[in-house]
């Protein structure tokens, strides 16, 4: 069974090794709102900030680029840093750049590997919580919208994402429906009708 | 989201195809929605939502002194307010020069087309009513200066006068303020080199010079440049001709959201 | 003026018991440039609360490096009052109620995840009729809630106070005004621990704990509503995208 919970609420008189969730006094609780599986044991926020981990693709704006680093602005509560020797050409300020995270230092700065800018375009922030549900399993869904859009999409687990030419419109709509309504059953199906892709092509 | 989000080669590609979010035309407004009478216990209220901008205004009447050059006449004052709310830039200091000018612009139009006599708002010698029109800005998504006039002449059309009865006020039983003239304003920037109206939060971020035109059917009534860069001569006399077309949509949504 | 009869044959001016809330509803994420955001009518009241951040705390001498600061700043617009024009802006009042709003979260918030950064709570009094600084703390936490922020509780807060010798809940403006006693309290409703406190007038001993019962009764109400604002959006399919297909 699952259930929708709001912070506070208690999930189990014991305490669980669970993300998003305090115990006390022996209880654990959650501290967002959430998608509560009792039997998986899971909690999955469905509003929530983003938590870096090592190997996730990131989209940022430069916001200072010096001699020897880039500070990155993430739209997230951490400051991106490249280390230029890293980097292959220039990147100046307000470039739109794709990277993956290195690791998460203890003064909150993520420190970014594989730089890449992105060129025009426009950024969508999404909540970072709903970034699995816009990739979809195996990116299938980010690849049926970039498909029915025409549009070239690079998303960040930091929830920007990167479009570019197509049907701007439509991409934009699709990807922030997905975001209100991704808890609702037959989402595929919804989206593949308003980018005017067959579903049934895809399952084969 | 504390960056802006669209490029300029983004928006010079869209624009160069005559293209908009939401699909409307370079001198389009966005969809406006008006909810009259959201605060009972100001004099006069309502909130204008013009695509993701939302503002409300306040009117309020209190008892004061006339201005000593006018005597026989009631003031207006008028404010807005940025709030920190509505926009991660906003900061929750002391006024700024933008909140400054966009209440002094807004003002303008209003007081320019006579909209309120002010001769009316005068009660006796020494006495007269101070007219508070405040605007706050709850979310900001661009045009400030159109979104905040349409509310504050809204909330004026629907303001309920109190009395001033034995050196008291009383706010009970209350008669209309009487609105003689509707002005509205029409604001106009340059972006990728073209002519926009009404432009939303990213297209301002990206716009190279403002125009804002207030006016009523018969004249033009206020005028304000914003920014570095500049219009020819042409373009003003042919926005000035623009805003007698667009602001008939304006007085239309004004005529509509009147409440007897 | 003359102090109004405040109770009559048991019921108050507005028609209702001693121990009853005025009607409260809230709606989650009005505010669109917002982290998250939430709108309450309780009552008369009328107010937004809005969240930016987790981000840089700016100024940095303002910051933290060990855990994130919360900034609140509650105001009332000079439109709000049945009365006069106010003052935009702060005053001594509003400073005061500002702090206390912030530790009231302080307290909920998993601060130490976030260090270096603010969390701003950002509180606008529209339309006032007493019992403001409770609503907004209760408007706040649904704010906070929608912005994804981790919480360990979700605080709800209401006052009550007396009338000649009458325990009332949640008062209005007119019954504040000629009350005997105010006692604004938060409250988190998992641990029931109590993080705002005020109280000014006269209260025996036994007419505090009446008062901290039907405080704690109500909020079983309050939390039912602040939850419902919360789970709404998550309820069913939106529209509004029907047509663009």
């Amino acid at each position: 069974m699952k259930k929708l919970v709001i912070p506070g609420e208690m999930l189990s008189d014991k305490p669980l090794r669970l993300d998003h969730t305090v115990v006390e006094n022996g209880k654990t609780c959650s501290t967002v709102i959430g998608l509560y599986d009792e039997s998986a044991s899971s909690l999955i926020p469905v509003e929530g900030l983003w938590y870096p981990r090592p190997g996730e693709k990131v989209i940022g704006i430069v916001e200072e680029a010096k001699l020897n680093t880039d500070l990155i602005n993430l739209n997230a509560p951490y400051k991106g840093l490249i280390i230029s020797k890293f980097t292959e050409g220039n990147i100046v300020n307000n470039d739109i750049i794709e990277a993956t995270v290195k690791e998460l230092d203890k003064t909150g700065t993520i420190i970014l590997i594989r730089p890449r800018v992105l060129y025009g375009g426009k950024l969508l922030a999404v909540k970072p919580s709903k970034v699995p549900r816009i990739l979809g399993k195996g990116e299938t869904m980010i690849k049926m919208i970039g498909e029915g859009t025409k549009s070239s999409i690079s998303v960040g687990t930091n929830g920007l994402i990167w479009l570019k030419g197509g049907d701007y419109d439509l991409a934009t709509n699709v990807i922030m429906r997905i975001q209100e309504e991704s808890h609702v059953p037959g989402l595929t199906e919804r989206i593949a009708k308003m980018v005017g892709v067959s579903t049934q092509q895809n399952r084969e | 989201m504390n960056i802006s989000t669209i490029t300029e080669q983004y928006i010079r590609d869209r624009i160069a195809k005559g293209i908009r979010d939401g699909g409307r035309g370079l001198l389009s407004f966005r969809d406006i929605a008006v909810e009259v009478g959201k605060i009972p216990n100001a004099e006069g209220s309502a909130e204008v939502n013009m695509g993701h901008t939302k503002v409300l205004a306040g009117i309020k009447l209190g008892v004061g002194e006339p201005m000593r050059d006018k005597p026989e006449e009631g003031t207006i004052m008028t404010g807005a307010e940025l709030l920190p709310l509505a926009h991660h830039s906003y900061d929750a200091g002391p006024p700024t020069a933008e909140s400054i000018e966009l209440a002094r612009v807004i003002d303008r139009g209003i007081r320019a087309s006579n909209a309120v006599d002010l001769k009316k708002l005068f009660i006796e010698d020494g006495k007269a009513w101070n007219l508070f029109i405040d605007i706050y800005v709850l979310n900001y998504d661009g045009n400030l200066f159109d979104a905040g006039t349409l509310a504050a002449v809204i909330a004026l059309q629907n303001t309920k006068m109190p009395r001033y009865e034995d050196k008291e006020v009383i706010r009970e039983n209350l008669q209309k303020l009487e609105i003689q003239n509707i002005p509205t304003s029409c604001t106009f920037a340059k972006v990728a080199d073209t002519i926009l109206l009404d432009t939303d939060g990213s297209e301002e971020d990206f716009s190279q010079a403002r125009l804002t035109i207030a006016n009523d059917e018969n004249a033009v009534r206020a005028m304000q440049k914003g920014l570095m860069g500049s219009f020819t001569v042409r373009e003003v006399e042919s926005l000035v001709e623009a805003t007698f077309d667009k602001s008939k949509e304006l007085r239309q949504i004004i005529s509509k959201s009147r409440v007897d | 003026m003359d102090k109004p009869e405040l109770i009559i044959d048991g019921k108050r001016l507005d028609g209702r018991m001693p121990d009853q809330l005025r009607p409260i509803k809230i709606t989650s994420n009005p505010i669109r440039n917002a982290a998250g955001s939430a709108y309450i009518e309780w009552g008369n009241n009328k107010i937004l609360a809005a969240i930016y951040g987790p981000r840089e705390a700016l100024p940095k001498h303002t910051g933290n490096l060990n855990r994130a600061v919360v900034k609140c700043r509650y105001t009332m617009a000079p439109f709000s009052s049945i009365e006069e024009h106010g003052r935009p802006g702060m005053n001594r009042r509003a400073i005061e109620i500002s702090k206390v709003t912030k530790e009231v979260f302080e307290n909920v918030i998993l601060l130490d995840l976030f260090p270096g950064n603010e969390i701003s709570i950002f509180v606008e009094v529209l339309q006032s009729d007493g019992g403001t600084r409770a609503a907004g703390i209760t408007c706040a936490a649904v704010a906070l809630a929608a912005s994804g922020i981790p919480m360990r509780d979700m605080p709800y807060a209401v006052s009550a106070g007396k009338v000649g010798e009458t325990i009332i809940l949640d008062m209005n403006k007119i019954e504040d005004n000629y009350s005997d006693a105010d006692m604004p309290v938060a409250i988190n409703p998992r641990t029931k621990e109590v993080t705002l406190l005020q109280m000014d007038g006269a209260l025996s001993r036994s007419q505090v704990t009446t008062a901290l019962t039907m405080i704690e009764k109500a909020g079983e109400t309050i939390t039912k509503i602040q939850r419902e604002a919360l789970l709404r959006p998550y309820e069913k399919v939106s529209s509004k995208y029907e047509a663009s297909i």
